[in-house]
């Protein structure tokens, strides 16, 4: 009730000082970009604020970490956008929120990315770029911050947990199942969100063809935690790569793969005797298309991943999702998107073999309303449905508001 | 003799009647403001990054003869291109019921969209090659902010106005408008979407009046 409230009031002001509000978040704008020695060194400080809300049924579903069924988040993300000549490009991001995924947590306050970017020549063939930043994998992370995405959550691959536990090795396949069971947070995605793990890439452009290879200090799904280069070095780095071909405007394909140790240094004292947690890997491979045409935009991406577990053997996946959004007026829009995960069976210790996690699938609607330039609602209906057993169903709504600034 | 007199009278008659038909004129100076910052593109997410940097338009002013005048009824079409991630030209003046076509001449998509009470419109992603190129018809005066959905950086204006009689100033703030009709008028100066300056002007057919806008 309380949030009903407060978004019935940021839409009523939004609403009525319409014309203001995009006029003095303009001036700020002005105000917050500056530039020096002739316009060699600019600087642009922006971000945004968002405060969401979430209901949902016990457990909760993908990262949300909350033991109550509602869940109240309020965010502000900070970013530094600088241009140093016509070469150089610094960003750094910044979020005070509940936590990097929606939590019942306290405040918390975190530098997501900052990445030094050299492009050496105009026409982009080659771009290296050195920090902590999002993935190259896939084509969500373009449009995974709240402005962009049509929808408050991200598709299911991103954020649907796994049995895979990244901090503790699985004694027996039984213990593996077990260990399901427990805390959700102790366990993984395929690809956590957009993954600003730390390291180095490289990327261009070539004709229709655009490359992007990185190494990374930690595997597409490890935990924020893990992103972190002083939490976890070098010694195993991750290798991701993405292939793209855009014919035109329209269209944008892509090929990626990635290959990298999934366990955090701490797992190593559970591992089986004279195995090192390098041993383990995730393997993924990834196809991506994209459409768009006047206000039509299209997004599929399909991944197949293997984690090679300890005492359990390899353990594969395949998960999708078909997205698409629509602009029904020019501040009216509406979103829909499909997503499935499959997980194939492995020996469950008991002389059974059993899928790994739970098959589902989940269906995500939403529409957005744009009030200016600069604020923006949400509103989210999901279903997932677990298509084997324990067979739990899971509704949920949500509701995003976006300031700009 | 007497034809060399006739052929003097008729000149300076001639003279004399186009300089009562002659519209006025008025010139000089507005004071602008300071130059913003230079634009900085947000690229964080771009796999492919283009070098160099975006050029920085120069605060320009609108002069307009502020009145009642008939409506043109020929429809005139203006162009504001997106090249190089920006709106060229970044400030465009237009009198009611003009169309203005929005070409792209980049390689990569736009979305121009503009929230302004005086046009709402989003014309979605377009090729550079789309034909006919997309445009809308301003028919309602006041300022139209123009921005693009896809880079965020992208800012450009379009000031709707009732008058026939307008001019932009180059970036020193000077200005020319002639072909003013005689009369009593009010001459206007925007500036940006707090800032019009104005002055009451009397113009005389043929005669170049000096206005400045400090």
């Amino acid at each position: 009730m309380k949030l009903l409230g407060a978004l019935s009031f940021c839409v009523v002001v939004s609403n009525v000082c319409a014309f203001e509000s995009d006029d003095f978040l303009d001036r700020l704008d002005a105000a917050l970009t500056m530039s020096a020695f002739h316009d060699s060194l600019r600087a642009r400080l922006s971000g945004t604020i968002e405060l969401e809300d979430y209901h949902f049924q016990q457990p909760a579903p993908a990262l949300i970490d909350s033991k109550d069924d509602n869940l109240l988040n309020l965010r502000l993300t900070l970013f530094l956008d600088a241009q140093v000549g016509p070469r150089i490009y610094f960003f750094a991001q910044a979020r005070l929120d509940r936590g990097f995924d929606p939590s019942g947590r306290g405040a918390n306050l975190r530098l997501d990315e900052y990445a030094l970017r050299i492009t050496p020549w105009d026409d982009g063939r080659f771009t290296v770029q050195i920090g902590k930043f999002a993935t190259v994998v896939g084509n969500w992370v373009p449009r995974h911050l709240a402005w962009e995405n049509p929808f408050v959550n991200a598709p299911l691959v991103y954020e649907n947990v796994t049995a895979i536990n990244d901090r503790v090795a699985p004694a027996s396949a039984l213990d593996f199942f077990r260990r399901y069971q427990g805390a959700k947070y102790e366990l993984n995605p395929v690809i956590w969100g957009p993954s600003y793990a730390s390291g180095l890439s490289i990327s261009g452009r070539l004709g229709q063809f655009d490359y992007a290879a990185e190494m990374k200090n930690s595997s597409l799904s490890s935990r924020p935690e893990s992103w972190d280069v002083t939490e976890v070095g070098f010694n195993d780095p991750t290798f991701n790569a993405r292939l793209g071909f855009r014919p035109n405007q329209m269209w944008n394909f892509g090929l990626s793969a990635s290959d990298g140790a999934y366990l955090r240094p701490e797992a190593e004292r559970t591992l089986p005797p004279g195995r090192d947690f390098g041993d383990f890997r995730e393997l993924l491979l990834g196809q991506d298309v994209s459409f768009a045409w006047h206000h039509l935009q299209l997004w599929a991406e399909f991944y197949e991943a293997r984690f090679e577990i300890p005492t359990v053997g390899d353990a594969d996946t395949f998960a999708y999702y078909f997205e698409a959004k629509y602009k029904f007026t020019p501040q009216l829009f509406g979103a829909v998107r499909w997503n499935q995960e499959l997980f194939n069976r492995v020996n469950n210790g008991a002389g059974g073999r059993v899928p790994w996690s739970q098959d589902l699938g989940r269906i995500d609607i939403a529409a957005g309303y744009r009030f200016t330039s600069h604020t923006q609602l949400k509103l989210q209906y999901s279903f997932q449905k677990e298509t084997s057993a324990p067979r739990n169903d899971n509704h949920t709504l949500a509701a995003q508001f976006t300031v700009r600034f | 003799m007497r034809c060399l007199r006739l052929a003097l009278f008729i000149a300076i008659l001639a003279l004399r009647s186009s300089s009562f038909l002659a519209g006025a004129t008025v010139e000089g100076r507005v004071e602008l403001p300071k130059s913003h910052a230079a634009p900085v593109m947000a690229k964080r997410y771009e796999i492919v990054t283009s070098g160099g940097v975006l050029s920085t338009s120069p605060p320009l002013a609108v002069v307009y003869l502020d009145g009642s005048f008939p409506k043109s009824n020929s429809r005139e079409t203006k162009q504001i291109a997106q090249k190089d991630l920006t709106f060229i030209p970044s400030l465009l003046a237009v009198q009611v019921g003009t169309k203005v076509e929005f070409p792209n001449l980049d390689d990569t998509y736009h979305n121009i969209f503009s929230y302004s009470p005086a046009k709402r419109f989003d014309l979605g992603r377009y090729r550079p090659d789309e034909k006919p190129i997309p445009s809308q018809v301003f028919d309602v005066p006041g300022l139209v902010t123009l921005r693009c959905d896809i880079h965020e950086h992208m800012r450009g204006l379009i000031l709707v106005l009732n008058t026939p009689y307008f001019t932009i100033t180059d970036a020193e703030g000077r200005f020319r408008l002639s072909g003013l009709p005689s009369g009593h008028y009010t001459l206007k100066a925007w500036i940006d979407s707090k800032t019009t300056r104005e002055q009451s002007v009397e113009l005389k057919g043929g005669a170049t009046l000096p206005v400045d806008f400090p």
